[in-house]
């Protein structure tokens, strides 16, 4: 009756939306989506990016373009919708926006010649990169800072020695010296410097297209070796956890097969263990300092002693003080007797903290008992819990009936 | 084979152990049409078979769950599905409800509650497990911890008293049966309200719910 395949349903090519790359990015991974839309190899894109940009910029400024509007692959807007979402956002890259505007009319009107050519370009793509940082999501703000922190001082990748980047380092610093002292000479930077300014920003996205492939590639290699180092760090963590805990677990349990109780309680144990150290890490400190903390304590204890499963359901939290305490101390009394004589398998548990109240709710399906006719014993539990009650100003409420279960609730009000 | 009064059951799980676990315990009750380990025969079949419910791991390769969900949706909309999981994380849950999912259970759940969340689902129904209901309520609370709520559409992003009665009910462990008779109103009208939870939770752009279900769709 069962049947298992693992034939291919989907026929014809995958729809392939134009989205920024993420695995093949680089910077933004525009020439990454560009890629993968046209199924044409990456690096042809770059190149065909790099070659535009020689004419005034245009490359650059079309990348920014795209990487503020295109959508990044797995993220649901594009970064110029994310800065528009947030009103906030949105007016400080209007504010950039005209300030950058103002600056190229500035720049337009005084020294005509200097924006001619690659001026407004670059001005706007420095735009658009702010607009970028402002806007990206936080994943892939991550993604950036990565990149340029692992960018080292352009090349020491590539020669490790500490003389060479020294040697670099004297020699690119003298050049600018000298450039900023030419530019002084020849009349100062509102001067008629246009020709100079061209020739100097040609010269230097001359060398940036030659050399930025070879750059990236290195410091792409680099961040996959951190990255690489982290992964190893966290396997390392995990097998040493698992090793602690779960193997310790199933050698216990494989000693004590024969009995169905102890196999029962170790793996409960465990897998409560397992499941807090996977969803909540927060509150496997010792001295629980939540009332959630303080609750998963007794679920803890009822179902090691007791071998009762319990359900429990939170919902919000706050720091526990002496009242709360007492409370808690009330809803385990009211638990354990749940456990100990309702002869039910499991015990439900629920609390719910709001800004007036806190209540606790302990409910079994098993036995249940006339109220009326409770023996001594459990009177005196029931008398107790009642006293701590009236104590913090709250209430306790019990309903039981023969045969369909006990529910305790516990209310009490967070200031009295 | 084929018995009308059973509902028609198709199990996608990527680990045999579980799938052969559930279905010795479920299969006199429903009548299993196949089974799956992975999301593109699963699409496949289910396409194929269009049974009445289907019981979806949430965490599988290639997607999980999730997308399963989306790929037979678009194509099928009587099928209803029924998540089950090892995991109780908030955003589990909530990602796989807002996907589709009709309710979402924990493997650790009885032979007989399992075949009774089937039936249920099978009908029309809605089923919410007590840690769901904690997670609903956690989700809408009223900002307990000063957060400020951001209401865009009161009629999904709130819940109403009743709805919160109905959901602290499911919490404390009762059954729609009990909840009912707490309330004194009828079964059906549980149901309803439930269903109504539902829908807000696949629909409300509460803040912590599309945060919950984007986190799990970046990954």
């Amino acid at each position: 009756m069962s049947v298992t395949t693992s034939s291919h349903a989907v026929v014809g090519t995958p729809l392939r939306p134009l989205r920024r790359g993420r695995d093949n990015a680089i910077l933004g991974g525009v020439c990454g989506g560009f890629a993968t839309r046209l199924g044409i190899k990456e690096r042809n894109i770059r190149v065909i990016f790099a070659l535009l940009t020689l004419i005034f910029g245009l490359g650059i400024l079309l990348y920014m373009t795209f990487w503020l509007v295109l959508t990044r692959s797995g993220e649901e807007h594009s970064i110029i919708q994310q800065i528009f979402q947030d009103r906030h956002e949105a007016q400080v890259v209007l504010i950039g926006f005209i300030a950058t505007i103002v600056l190229i009319i500035a720049l337009l009107t005084t020294g005509s010649r200097t924006t001619g050519g690659f001026g407004w370009p670059l001005l706007l793509s420095g735009f658009a990169a702010f607009a970028v940082w402002r806007g990206a999501s936080s994943d892939e703000r991550s993604h950036l800072s990565e990149f340029f922190n692992s960018a080292p001082v352009i090349g020491t990748a590539f020669s490790k020695s500490r003389k060479v980047v020294i040697l670099r380092l004297l020699i690119g610093a003298a050049l600018v010296f000298f450039g900023l002292h030419e530019l002084d000479r020849i009349g100062g930077f509102w001067g008629s410097t246009a020709s100079a300014l061209f020739g100097t920003a040609v010269l230097v996205f001359g060398v940036g297209i030659l050399f930025a492939p070879w750059w990236l590639q290195n410091v792409r290699e680099l961040t996959s070796e951190r990255r690489e180092r982290v992964r190893i760090e966290e396997r390392a963590n995990m097998a040493a956890h698992l090793h602690d805990s779960v193997l310790q677990t199933l050698t216990l349990i494989e000693r004590s097969a024969a009995n169905e109780g102890d196999v029962m309680r170790l793996a409960r144990n465990q897998e409560r263990e397992l499941r807090q150290w996977l969803f909540s890490p927060e509150t496997l400190t010792n001295a629980p300092t939540s009332f959630v903390g303080l609750i998963g304590a007794i679920e803890h204890d009822v179902e090691n002693d007791y071998g009762v499963r319990v359900e429990l359901v939170t919902v919000g939290d706050c720091v526990p003080d002496d009242r709360v305490s007492t409370f808690t101390a009330a809803a385990r009394e009211a638990a354990i007797n749940a456990a100990k004589w309702s002869q039910a398998e499991s015990v439900s548990i629920f609390t719910e903290v709001e800004p007036a109240s806190i209540s606790i709710f302990v409910r079994d399906r098993g036995v249940g008992f006339d109220l009326d006719a409770i023996p001594a014993d459990r009177q005196g539990i029931a008398l107790s819990i009642r006293q701590r009650m009236s104590q913090l100003g709250g209430e306790a409420f019990i309903n039981t009936e023969v045969g369909s279960g006990t529910e305790v609730q516990l209310v009490m009000p967070r200031a009295l | 084979m084929t018995d009308s009064a059973k509902p028609r059951v198709f199990l996608v799980d990527d680990h045999e152990l579980v799938r052969s676990g559930i279905r010795a315990e479920i299969a006199s009750s429903v009548d299993i049409v196949g089974e799956a380990d992975e999301v593109e025969a699963a699409t496949e079949m289910i396409l194929e078979r269009s049974p009445d419910v289907v019981l979806l791991d949430v965490h599988m390769p290639d997607g999980g769950g999730q997308a399963v969900l989306r790929a037979v949706m678009e194509h099928n909309t009587t099928t209803k599905f029924l998540a089950l999981s090892v995991s109780d994380a908030s955003v589990d849950v909530i990602s796989v409800i807002r996907a589709g999912a009709r309710g979402y259970v924990t493997k650790n759940i009885s032979g007989p509650d399992l075949v009774d969340a089937i039936y249920r689902i099978a009908a029309g129904d809605v089923v919410f497990s007590p840690r769901l209901a904690g997670f609903v309520l956690d989700a809408f609370s009223t900002g307990a911890n000063d957060q400020p709520v951001v209401v865009s559409d009161p009629d999904l992003d709130q819940l109403t008293t009743r709805e919160r009665q109905v959901l602290r009910l499911i919490a404390r462990g009762y059954s729609y049966k009990d909840i009912a008779k707490e309330l004194t109103i009828s079964t059906k009208t549980v149901e309803s309200h439930v269903s109504s939870v539902l829908r807000k939770l696949q629909l409300s752009s509460r803040y912590q719910l599309s945060h919950w279900a984007s986190e799990r769709h970046l990954n």
